[in-house]
C-alpha cells in the first residue's frame, strides 16, 4: 500500500524543535503551538506555504552578497577571509512590555556604570567602602592609571554600549556580558532590517515594528552633544584601524550614514595638545573621536608604543579637553567579566535601586571555595578569560575535551584574576530557517544603548544565532549567524 | 576631504579606466584576428598590445621562449596574477580603493563595482579562452559604463567627484597617447605615405581601440588618412577620448578640488595645456609624433607627481 508522508513545515519544525527540554523556545508555547506574538507570521507561512521562505532566503543572500554585506573571519596570523553575512529570514519578536522592561533595564545599568567609572577613576569611594575588592580594579588589565583624575565631557565613559542578553530556562532575560569598548553588531542591526523589509514586506504588513534605522542620527546627536568647541559645525571622524578589520564594514557603514570622515590613525596628527586632520586642503581641527580602536593601540606614547593604529597625543589633547573620545579610554575595567559579578552592587551602591536586568551566577577564581567548585564541575562550567572578547578564550565545559579542560585548569591556576565561570545557560531557542527546513537553534540579544544627552536605547538590536546545531556560541567569528530583531509598538 | 580619501577616489578611477582601455584594446584585436591578413604573424598582431600596456618586460620574464601567441597575450594581460598591470588586477585595485571610500561614494557606485569584481574574478578562475575572450570583455564594458554611469548620475559635484574624474580622464589620456604611438608606427614606418589612405581595416582597428571609429566617419569624409586620425584623435576638442578633450575634463576636475596655495599642479596642468595648444597635425608629424607623444606622457606623469605633493601627501604646516 502507498505510504502517506506528512509534508507540513509545521511538524518537521516540531520534530526538530524538541531537543533538550530544558531551553526556553521564544517561538513555540505549549504543545508546540506558537506563542501568540508569533502567530501572524505563522499564519502567513502556513498561507503561502513554505517553499516560498527558500526563494526569499536566497533573494536575502543575493542581496548582502551584492551589497558587500560582511565580516572577517580570522582563519590564520596574518590572513583574513571576507565573508557574507549569515541571515536567517525568520525575524525575532519582542513583545511590547518585554521590551519596556529591557529598556528599564539597561539604562539603570548604563546609569550605574557610568558612575562606577566615574568613581574609579577619581576618589574610588566604592572601593574604599568595600563593595568592589580593590584587587580586582588593580589587577585588571583594562584599568588605565594613565587616565587618573581626568574629566571626559559631561563625565560620560560609555556613549556607546552592546549589553548581551539571554534568556534562562524560565524565559528570563539575564545579562551576559557587558560590551562598554567599541561593541560592534549595529550596522548589521540595520542591515538586517533594510534586507527584511525588502524581502517580506509582506510580514511587516501584519505587525506594527518599530524603528530602527535612525540610530546613525541618534549616535551623531550623541557625538555633536559632545564637541568641546559646541555641537555646532563640530568635526567629528570615526577612526578605524582600516580595511583588514573585521568590523570594516560597519565603520564605513556608520560613518557614510552619519555623514563625518572615516579616518585612520596615520590620517591624523597631534599639535599643542590639539588633533588635525590631514586633508587635501591642509589641515583641520578634529572635535570629537569616535574611535573603534582599542585602548592598547589608541595612542603610542600612552599606551603600547609599538602601536601603528593610533594617534600619539591623543590622550594629552584629550585630558586638555581639545577632543572628545568616545568611548572613553580606561571604560573596558567595567565590562571585565570579573568586575560583571558585581554590576549587581555596583547598581544599588550608586542608584540605591535593586537592579532590573539579573546576572548569570558567576564564579570568581580568585575565591577558593568558588574554584574548587569550579574545577570539580568543569564540564557543566562555561570559562572565559576575563578581558577577551568575540568568543575568544573561552572553554565551553560540555563540548570540551580532557586535555582542553587540564588546560585551562593550569591557565587558572596560574592567572585566577584572568578568569570567571558561569554555569551553562542553556540560551532560548528559536525557529530558523536553514537548508529548505525549520530548525530551532540558540540565540542571544545585544541591544545597544547611546548615552549623550540623555540615554537612549534603540529598540531592537542584534539576535546572533547559533546556527550549527545544539551549539551555544553566536559569534560570528565563530558560525554564529543574526536575525531582524521586532520590537513591538503594543 | 582626507589626503588619503583623496587618493583612493583619485586611483579607484584610474584602475577602472585602465580596466575598461585594457579591455577594448585586447577586444578589438581578438576581433581582428579573425579574419586576419594571410601576411600577419600571430606575433605581428599580439607583441604592439604588450608595447601599449607596458607589459613588454614582464613577458620575456613570464615566458622565457618569448613566442608571442593569443592565448598567452591575453592570458597575461587580462588574468596574470602576476602583471600589475592585468586588467584582473587593475579591477582588484579598484575595488578595493573603492572599499577605502566606501563612506564617500553612493551605495549603487559600491554595489555595481563590487558586484563587477566578484563576478569577473569568477569568471577569471579559470583560462579565459580566445573564443570566450570577446564575451568577456563585452561583460567589461558593460560593467564599468554601469558604475560610471551611476557615478554620473548620483555623485555630488565636489571634492570628491573632481578626484575621480581626474583619476578616469588621466588613465584615458595616457591611454590614448600610447595606442596611437605604438600603433601609428607599426602601420606607417614610411613618412612619406602619410596623407594618402590606407589599410582601412588596421587604422579601423586603431579607432575602434579608442572608441572613435563612427565618430571619425562622421568628421571626416575622405576615407581614413593618419594626418586626419592624429588631429582627431589629439586635438578634437569634442572627441571624449582626445587628449585635448582629456586634458580640459581635467582642468575643471582640478577646480573643483580646489587649488592649494603655492601647490605645482596648476603648474603641471599649464606644461600639458602649452603642449596641446597651437600646434597642427602637421606640426606633430614634422616634429615627430613619437617624440611629441612621449613628451606628453612625460607631462602626464609629471602632474601625478604635482597631484601627490599637492594633495596626497601630509601638509603639516598650518592649519587651514
Amino acid at each position: 500500500m502507498l505510504r502517506q508522508f506528512q509534508s507540513s513545515g509545521a511538524v518537521q519544525a516540531q520534530a526538530n524543535g524538541a531537543g533538550p527540554a530544558m531551553a526556553y523556545h521564544e517561538f513555540y508555547g505549549d504543545n508546540f503551538r506558537p506563542r501568540d506574538h508569533y502567530l501572524p507570521m505563522w499564519e502567513h507561512i502556513q498561507t503561502t506555504g513554505q517553499q516560498m521562505l527558500g526563494t526569499k532566503a536566497h533573494e536575502a543572500h543575493l542581496a548582502l552578497h551584492t551589497e558587500g554585506v560582511t565580516f572577517t573571519v580570522y582563519a590564520n596570523e596574518d590572513e583574513g577571509i571576507e565573508r557574507v553575512w549569515p541571515f536567517d529570514i525568520l525575524p525575532r519578536i519582542i513583545t511590547a512590555p518585554e521590551w519596556t522592561m529591557l529598556e528599564a533595564g539597561l539604562k539603570q545599568r548604563i546609569r550605574a556604570l557610568n558612575l562606577f567609572l566615574k568613581d574609579l577613576y577619581h576618589g574610588q569611594r566604592i572601593l574604599k567602602d568595600g563593595v568592589v575588592p580593590p584587587e580586582l580594579i588593580y589587577r585588571g588589565k583594562d584599568f588605565r592609571r594613565e587616565i587618573m583624575d581626568i574629566d571626559p565631557p559631561h563625565d560620560i565613559y560609555t556613549h556607546i554600549s552592546g549589553v548581551d542578553l539571554i534568556r534562562d530556562e524560565e524565559g528570563r532575560y539575564l545579562v551576559l556580558e557587558d560590551n562598554l569598548r567599541t561593541p560592534s553588531g549595529v550596522s548589521y542591526m540595520i542591515e538586517n532590517r533594510m534586507v527584511e523589509r525588502r524581502i517580506l514586506p509582506e510580514f511587516f504588513a501584519r505587525y506594527k515594528v518599530r524603528r530602527v534605522e535612525h540610530y546613525p542620527a541618534l549616535l551623531l546627536q550623541a557625538l555633536r552633544f559632545l564637541a568641546p568647541r559646541g555641537p555646532d559645525n563640530a568635526t567629528i571622524v570615526l577612526l578605524t584601524p582600516g580595511i583588514f578589520n573585521s568590523a570594516y564594514f560597519e565603520h564605513t557603514f556608520l560613518a557614510k550614514e552619519m555623514g563625518v570622515e572615516l579616518a585612520e590613525g596615520r590620517d591624523l596628527v597631534c599639535k599643542n595638545d590639539k588633533v588635525y586632520l590631514k586633508t587635501t586642503h591642509g589641515l583641520r581641527r578634529v572635535d570629537v573621536i569616535y574611535r573603534r580602536v582599542d585602548d592598547d593601540f589608541l595612542d603610542p606614547l600612552v599606551f603600547r608604543s609599538d602601536s601603528a593604529l593610533g594617534v600619539a597625543g591623543v590622550i594629552d589633547a584629550w585630558r586638555a579637553g581639545n577632543v572628545a573620545l568616545v568611548n572613553a579610554p580606561g571604560s573596558g575595567i567595567a565590562d571585565d567579566k570579573a568586575v560583571y559579578a558585581y554590576v549587581p552592587e555596583i547598581i544599588r551602591y550608586y542608584l540605591g535601586e535593586s537592579p532590573i536586568l539579573q546576572n548569570v551566577p558567576t564564579y570568581q577564581m580568585t575565591d577558593h571555595q568558588d574554584r574548587a567548585y569550579v574545577l570539580d564541575n568543569m564540564e557543566r562550567m562555561v570559562i572565559k578569560a576575563v578581558a577577551e572578547s568575540g568568543g575568544y578564550g573561552m572553554l565551553m565545559g560540555p563540548s570540551s575535551t580532557a586535555s582542553q579542560r587540564a588546560e585551562f585548569a593550569k591557565k587558572i591556576a596560574d592567572n585566577p584574576r584572568n578568569y570567571i565561570a558561569q554555569p551553562v545557560v542553556q540560551l532560548s531557542r528559536h525557529i530558523c530557517y536553514l537548508d529548505g527546513e525549520l530548525e530551532s537553534r540558540h540565540l542571544d540579544l545585544r541591544p545597544f544603548i547611546i548615552y549623550g544627552d540623555g540615554i537612549q536605547v534603540v529598540p531592537g538590536g542584534l539576535t546572533r544565532v547559533a546556527l550549527t546545531k545544539g551549539s551555544l556560541v553566536v559569534n560570528s567569528s565563530q558560525g554564529g549567524g543574526s536575525k531582524d530583531t521586532w520590537v513591538l509598538a503594543d | 576631504m582626507l589626503s588619503r580619501i583623496g587618493e583612493s577616489l583619485y586611483w579607484m578611477t584610474r584602475n577602472l579606466e585602465r580596466v575598461d582601455g585594457t579591455a577594448r584594446i585586447l577586444d578589438i584585436n581578438v576581433v581582428y584576428m579573425l579574419e586576419a591578413d594571410e601576411d600577419a604573424t600571430e606575433e605581428m598582431q599580439w607583441q604592439p598590445l604588450l608595447n601599449i600596456v607596458g607589459a613588454d618586460e614582464i613577458y620575456p620574464i613570464r615566458y622565457p621562449d618569448k613566442r608571442v601567441t593569443v592565448q598567452r597575450v591575453i592570458h597575461l594581460l587580462t588574468q596574470g596574477r602576476d602583471n600589475p598591470g592585468s586588467l584582473y588586477n587593475s579591477l582588484r585595485l579598484a575595488r578595493e580603493n573603492a572599499r577605502v571610500v566606501r563612506d564617500r561614494i553612493s551605495n549603487a557606485m559600491w554595489e555595481a563595482i563590487n558586484e563587477f569584481w566578484l563576478s569577473a574574478d569568477k569568471h577569471l578562475k579559470t583560462t579565459l579562452q580566445p573564443w570566450r575572450a570577446a564575451e568577456f570583455y563585452a561583460f567589461v564594458h558593460r560593467e564599468v559604463a554601469t558604475f560610471f554611469g551611476i557615478a554620473q548620475s548620483t555623485m555630488m559635484r565636489g571634492e570628491a567627484y573632481g578626484f575621480t574624474v581626474l583619476g578616469s580622464l588621466q588613465e584615458r589620456a595616457d591611454m590614448t597617447a600610447r595606442i596611437l604611438d605604438v600603433r601609428y608606427h607599426l602601420l606607417l614606418p614610411d613618412v612619406s605615405m602619410v596623407g594618402s589612405p590606407l589599410d582601412y581595416y588596421q587604422w579601423g582597428a586603431l579607432l575602434k581601440s579608442l572608441s572613435g571609429f563612427e565618430s571619425y566617419r562622421r568628421e571626416y569624409h575622405g576615407g581614413i588618412r593618419p594626418i586626419e586620425v592624429v588631429e582627431f584623435v589629439v586635438l578634437n576638442p569634442d572627441f571624449p577620448r582626445s587628449l585635448t578633450y582629456c586634458l580640459e575634463g581635467m582642468e575643471r576636475a582640478v577646480k573643483r578640488i580646489g587649488y592649494v596655495e603655492q601647490g605645482a599642479v596648476p603648474q603641471a596642468l599649464e606644461a600639458l595645456r602649452g603642449h596641446l595648444t597651437g600646434v597642427t597635425a602637421t606640426d606633430i608629424l614634422d616634429r615627430g609624433l613619437h617624440e611629441y607623444l612621449d613628451r606628453f606622457l612625460e607631462l602626464l606623469a609629471d602632474l601625478t607627481t604635482a597631484l601627490q605633493s599637492d594633495y596626497f601627501e601630509a601638509h603639516l604646516g598650518d592649519e587651514a
